[in-house]
């Protein structure tokens, strides 16, 4: 698969005069910039940055997400970008917009948006203002405001998009495709523009795969890094055949109901997976997990948590019971998202799949 | 209510109980000795009303160990508005002041082993980690804790809360309120202001459900009201600090700021500040210092290090340092005049969104500033508390803002306000020392 790189389409969308906005992770509506005709283009890291840069504004505690995401910004790697999005998705990221906004500040504007911790009507309610907030926010910038036809066509392109990666996702765990490939193919959708993922996807779904007998293994956490992993996994005879990760699973939105296309952005929100960064009850979590790895066939459950993440590891003593209670066996290993894939957790995936191929 | 809980309650607490501990107290309040170990050539001798700290507290603990089934319980994060609880008739814990207190009893290890033996990490706040050992073990330095009818968990403070009450939710299987409190990275919206008032409204239904009664308006008023003149009285406690020489310290503020998170919304703390603030008067008057040769004034930022208390104090206190006051002891008084007793919900809803921990880190280096300016100040300490990444993070750039443009030495001091295990005692000695040598005492 041939695909052109963040920077690359960075270039492509200046030269087409249009604006491109970095999004630090996690939430938020692809919808409302795709309206504006604004590129997003999402951080989740980058592994692989100097994250030296980060420590004259960060403590060692912080976790490695938010260290490469500040020292990207800092190294200039955003410079090229015109606007900056920091969801507010846990007191670390709350921490990162704040020292963007006040310490660390650059000539182009950094917005803000509270993702509520609930999907009562009041949060839907709320995060409906919170987001028209910052549809006026970019319109500032952007210098008009699309409609509300224009927003409810992007956001049903959204939904479009979603619902074709649920089936990208069912292919996968049909056939138990390669993981590495898979999930690079899901990331297209951090940063290429909506068609050339669909595309993409499109492609992987017309291709004709054949059926693999590794064992399967879904994974739990914020996000796939190092991707060294999965890779790592098949070497040892074991595939990522489905996965709860925020930064995948956990954002593959619903399809909204309301006619007003804020709200409806909202309930696709708030309505989707259970995920620590919107504080969801355990018993949804629980849940979720549970489907996910018996609708997947999948054998066993690794838990790959960032270091200093708090939200996850919270969830982490439950979600495991959960999953003893219900005979599925489960490990947990701690990553840095900017070091290569430690000796230790090499070894301790290693002898958990085998553990799962003696069934 | 069974005939049993309530005649226990009433025996244990009500008639014996808490008539001992007040007869104690009023007998050490008249006769108050100075402790024996006192340094008295660097300390001032510590406030009479210490005694009155104590006892308060005390009774607090000790009618928890009987109140279940006799009134309704509620657990509450310590930033959330409780006085809708309060009007209600529950006894309140907090669990933070719990951890607090194993904290400055030195139990948090202990306590929090059992929760990380249960797979919760060390990467946890110590607080959440010693309150679900409490929950998981029983153990607990104030003989036991009262089991929650109703959560109530505000984000005003942390994410960290959420998650923590989460657990609690799930362990003891009770209704858990949430108020999320929109951050505010800059002035607050009105829709953000509208979002914490139309769940306080909501909650009610709850909290009546579990209190078995309707909520009283006029109670609720009468709450508010206790809240606002307890919290101003801390207030104006706290300002008495930017007399030279400061009557007392942040590490007696650490202290007696217990029953303003605890108690608030109780007549008798209000009675508490009035003669804490009459006692400090007389200090004033009286030219005491609460360090004897006050020669630097320094601000405290963050949470305390509250195994560390006496040890930060005394050696502070002895190269003439005194620690005067502290972003953390201001916020349970800076919100004061936001209150109106006349509109209550309304006005809970815009004062609880307000704290320091919720608002920008640019915020808190105006707030620093300010204060430092206000009290004379020479430099500060800001703890880099490694289970408090809220609190922390922004301390590095303020720390150098203080340095270049209020031009005062600033020390980041890596440690954790309960657990140990984050604390060097050679390093930190170290570090403060050059940093004492920096402020050239
Ligand atoms: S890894 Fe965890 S702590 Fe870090 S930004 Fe993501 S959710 Fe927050
Ligand atoms: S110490 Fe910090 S992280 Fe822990 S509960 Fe308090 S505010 Fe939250």
């Amino acid at each position: 698969m041939s695909v052109p790189t963040r920077l690359e389409i960075i270039e492509k969308v200046k030269k087409d005069k249009r604006g491109v906005a970095a999004v630090f992770p996690i939430h938020y509506p692809r919808e409302l910039f795709r309206a504006f005709g604004i590129h997003p283009i999402e951080v989740w890291g980058p592994p692989g940055v100097d994250t030296s840069l980060a420590m004259a504004h960060l403590q060692s505690y912080i976790c490695s997400v938010v260290q490469s995401g500040l020292s990207f910004y800092l190294s200039g790697a955003l410079d090229v970008v015109d606007i900056i999005l920091v969801p507010h998705c846990c007191d670390s990221l709350q921490g990162l917009g704040s020292i963007l906004k006040g310490f660390v500040k650059k000539d182009k504007p950094v917005f803000t948006l509270y993702i509520p911790r609930g999907k009562r009507n009041e949060d839907i309610e709320f995060l409906t203002k919170e987001l028209k907030r910052l549809y006026e926010n970019i319109a500032v910038f952007a210098g008009f405001k699309p409609t509300k036809d224009d927003l409810l066509d992007a956001v049903i392109k959204e939904e479009e998009a979603d619902k074709l990666t649920l089936k990208a996702y069912e292919v996968h765990r049909k056939f138990k495709t390669n993981a590495s490939e898979f999930y690079r193919l899901i990331r297209l959708r951090e940063y290429l523009p909506l068609v050339e993922f669909e595309t993409h996807v499109n492609e992987f779904m017309q291709k004709k795969h054949k059926p693999s007998d590794s064992v399967g293994v879904v994974f739990s956490g914020v996000l796939p890094e190092p991707m060294d992993i999965f890779r790592l996994v098949e070497e040892s005879g074991g595939v990522v055949i489905d996965d709860d990760f925020a930064s995948l699973r956990r954002r593959i939105y619903p399809l909204g109901e309301s006619d007003d296309p804020f709200e409806r952005m909202a309930q696709r929100i708030l309505n989707a997976p259970p995920d620590a960064m919107k504080g969801s009850p355990f018993k949804d979590r629980e849940k979720f997990l549970l489907d996910i790895v018996r609708n997947s066939s999948a054998q066993g459950v690794v838990f790959y948590n960032v270091k200093f993440c708090e939200p996850e590891k919270f969830y982490h003593p439950i979600l495991k019971d959960s999953l003893k209670n219900a005979g599925i066996r489960s490990i947990v290993v701690e990553v840095d998202i900017n070091e290569p894939l430690p000796q230790q957790v090499k070894t301790r995936i290693r002898a958990f799949i085998e553990t799962l191929k003696r069934g | 209510m069974s005939v049993a809980q309530s005649l226990n309650y009433h025996i244990k607490f009500k008639l014996f109980g808490s008539q001992i501990v007040k007869w104690q107290a009023n007998r050490a309040y008249r006769n108050f000795k100075e402790p024996k170990n006192r340094k008295s050539d660097i300390l001032a001798s510590p406030l009479k009303i210490g005694v009155k700290t104590k006892e308060l507290i005390t009774k607090h603990y000790l009618e928890g160990r009987y109140v279940n089934g006799v009134r309704p319980v509620a657990w509450v994060t310590s930033g959330a508005p409780v006085e809708i609880l309060k009007a209600l008739g529950f006894y309140i814990l907090y669990p933070e002041n719990h951890a607090a207190l194993c904290g400055a009893r030195r139990a948090t290890l202990d306590i929090s082993s059992e929760a990380e033996n249960r797979g919760y990490s060390v990467d946890i706040c110590s607080y959440a980690r010693t309150d679900i050992g409490t929950m998981l073990s029983g153990k607990t330095p104030v003989g036991k804790l009262p089991k929650p009818d109703i959560l109530l968990a505000c984000t005003n403070i942390c994410q960290t809360v959420l998650f923590w009450y989460r657990v609690l939710a799930k362990h003891y299987n009770v209704p858990l309120i949430v108020i999320d409190t929109p951050f505010l990275y800059d002035n607050a919206e009105p829709h953000q202001v509208e979002y914490v008032k139309n769940q306080l409204e909501n909650s009610i239904e709850t909290a009546e459900r579990v209190a078995k009664k309707s909520l009283d308006f006029a109670k609720l008023k009468n709450v508010v009201k206790l809240s606002k003149e307890a919290a101003a009285l801390w207030l104006e406690i706290m300002e008495r600090g930017k007399n030279i020489p400061a009557p007392i310290s942040v590490f007696d503020q650490f202290i007696h700021m217990a029953l303003v998170v605890e108690k608030r919304g109780d007549a008798e703390t209000v009675d508490f500040y009035a003669k804490m603030l009459a006692e400090i008067d007389e200090r004033i008057e009286k030219g005491i210092g609460a360090v004897v040769n006050e020669k630097k004034r320094l601000l405290w930022d963050n949470l305390p290090i509250w195994h560390k208390l006496r040890f930060l104090s005394e050696f502070l206190a002895e190269h003439g340092v005194s620690v005067v006051a502290s972003t953390y002891t201001n916020a349970w008084g800076e919100l004061a005049p936001m209150i109106d007793v006349n509109n209550p919900i309304e006005s809970l809803a815009k004062t609880y969104i307000h704290p320091i921990l919720n608002r920008s880190a640019e915020y808190k280096l105006q707030v620093m500033e300010k204060m430092i300016d206000e009290y004379k100040l020479d430099g500060a300490i800001l703890h880099s508390d490694r289970s408090c990444k809220p609190y922390s993070m922004g301390q590095v750039d303020e720390r150098n803002r203080l340095v270049t443009q209020a031009s005062k030495p600033a020390l980041l001091l890596e440690a954790d306000h309960s657990d140990p295990r984050s604390y060097a005692d050679e390093q930190v000695k170290n570090r403060l020392n050059a940093f004492l040598e920096m402020l050239g005492v």
